[in-house]
């Protein structure tokens, strides 16, 4: 175990660190997954001791003052996340339409007809990277649409989580390019709105059964007409 | 303490609806949380304006990052909590916060020969009462060692401010925390 991580992750949560070294400490987790990952384990650990301070009951302005707020328009930009961005969805509702079109033509009558498709984008530039299949023969098809590089020491590792499960499950390593189908053998049936991503993880893989590093693509899963 | 109700509301879900622009989605974590997160905040500012404004802007940032918020990572209920004590924090750190640096290995000699002095120190938080694995480990740690970590973490206190509210110098808290930081580590894993 690296103490120093720990230590350094649990006052970074404890609050003790100073104005500098705490923005330290969130420059270094935006590519440090060790850090980010210690960071949340703490935040979780120590989580159930913030019920020792007892509940304060709001005026009743506040929340007039936060409805206020959420409802006012964002003029110059903190930028709404990017499933707000109408040019993002007509963007990709026009992609996943053509990719939906050509896969069904090369794919015809080789796999299945998908139940469920899922286009996976890249979270800051929304680009499409990856597509994917459910079939009614409990598999989904990962199918690159690009090969974008990866550090050497990294590996892709894909992941999925519907809404009710525990936990994400990781559905394997990728090799960009790669096309692979994959049998959902012990998970149920893809359903609406099902989460796919694709994150940077170590050469092997995360160590823990969730994701560590940064995330490549994202995606929820939408039903074929 | 959470009461039943914690495991009932869906966290996921509203905060998939503040994604989607849904208010009423941001209201009813609101009605769920906003007087604990207000006890958070107000705890660690000691300010009731203040503390209302941090919370404030804590569920303006819920609002505005929803669709940022990774449900694979954590649980939901922890990222208002996160957002909020940052918020709190930050407050504090920008009206006054030490920038020392001292000799930590000067403090760590000084923090065992010291120790004797505190043994007998009492609880000053009613820990116990913490459900949770986090419980068990602190209670393996001296209640002085226990209530420095609370007294960061609960009332979001500084190095200083703890090593005035405990009496024991600066060096020695700053080391009190870091190995029990270590011990709870080993006793979490």
């Amino acid at each position: 175990m690296n103490d120093d991580l720990h230590v350094l992750a649990g006052e970074y949560v404890l609050g003790t660190l100073s104005a500098s070294a705490s923005a330290e400490v969130e420059r270094r987790l935006l590519n440090e997954p060790a850090l980010r990952l210690a960071v949340q384990q703490w935040e979780a650990d120590l989580l159930p001791l913030a019920a020792m301070a007892p509940p304060v009951q709001p005026s009743p302005q506040l929340w007039a003052r936060i409805a206020r707020s959420a409802s006012a328009p964002v003029v110059p930009a903190p930028r709404r996340g990017w499933w707000d961005s109408l040019g993002l969805w007509r963007a990709l509702t026009a992609g996943s339409l053509l990719a939906c079109a050509v896969l069904a033509v090369n794919l015809a009558g080789r796999v299945a007809a998908p139940q469920y498709m899922v286009v996976l984008v890249a979270p800051q530039d929304k680009a499409p990277g990856y597509v994917v299949q459910a079939n009614a023969r409990h598999q989904v098809q990962l199918t690159p649409l690009g090969t974008a590089a990866i550090p050497g020491d990294k590996s892709l590792q894909f992941w999925t989580k519907a809404e009710g499960w525990k936990g994400p499950v990781s559905l394997g390593l990728v090799k960009p390019g790669q096309t692979i189908t994959i049998p959902l053998d012990a998970l149920p049936n893809v359903q609406p709105n099902q989460l796919f991503e694709l994150t940077l993880e170590p050469v092997n893989g995360s160590p823990l059964n969730k994701p560590t590093g940064p995330v490549q693509f994202i995606g929820r899963a939408v039903k074929v007409m | 303490m959470p009461d039943h109700t914690d495991l009932l509301f869906d966290y996921e879900a509203a905060l998939a609806g503040c994604a989607a622009g849904d208010q009423g989605a941001l209201r009813r974590l609101y009605e769920q949380e906003g007087a604990r997160l207000l006890g958070v905040a107000q705890r660690i500012v000691r300010d009731a304006a203040l503390a209302e404004d941090i919370v404030h802007d804590a569920f303006l940032k819920v609002w505005t990052r929803a669709a940022s918020y990774d449900p694979l990572r954590g649980a939901a209920r922890g990222w208002l909590y996160t957002i909020t004590r940052h918020l709190a924090l930050n407050a504090m750190r920008d009206t006054a916060r030490e920038v020392t640096v001292d000799d930590d290995a000067a403090a760590a000699i000084d923090a065992d020969a010291s120790m004797a002095q505190w043994s007998d120190a009492a609880d000053a938080f009613a820990w116990q009462a913490s459900p949770g694995r986090i419980t068990d480990c602190l209670g393996q740690l001296e209640p002085v060692r226990r209530n420095c970590l609370l007294h960061a973490y609960v009332d979001g206190l500084s190095h200083s401010e703890i090593a005035i509210k405990v009496e024991a110098p600066l060096g020695t808290v700053k080391a009190w925390i870091k190995r029990s930081l270590v011990a709870l580590k080993g006793c979490l894993s």
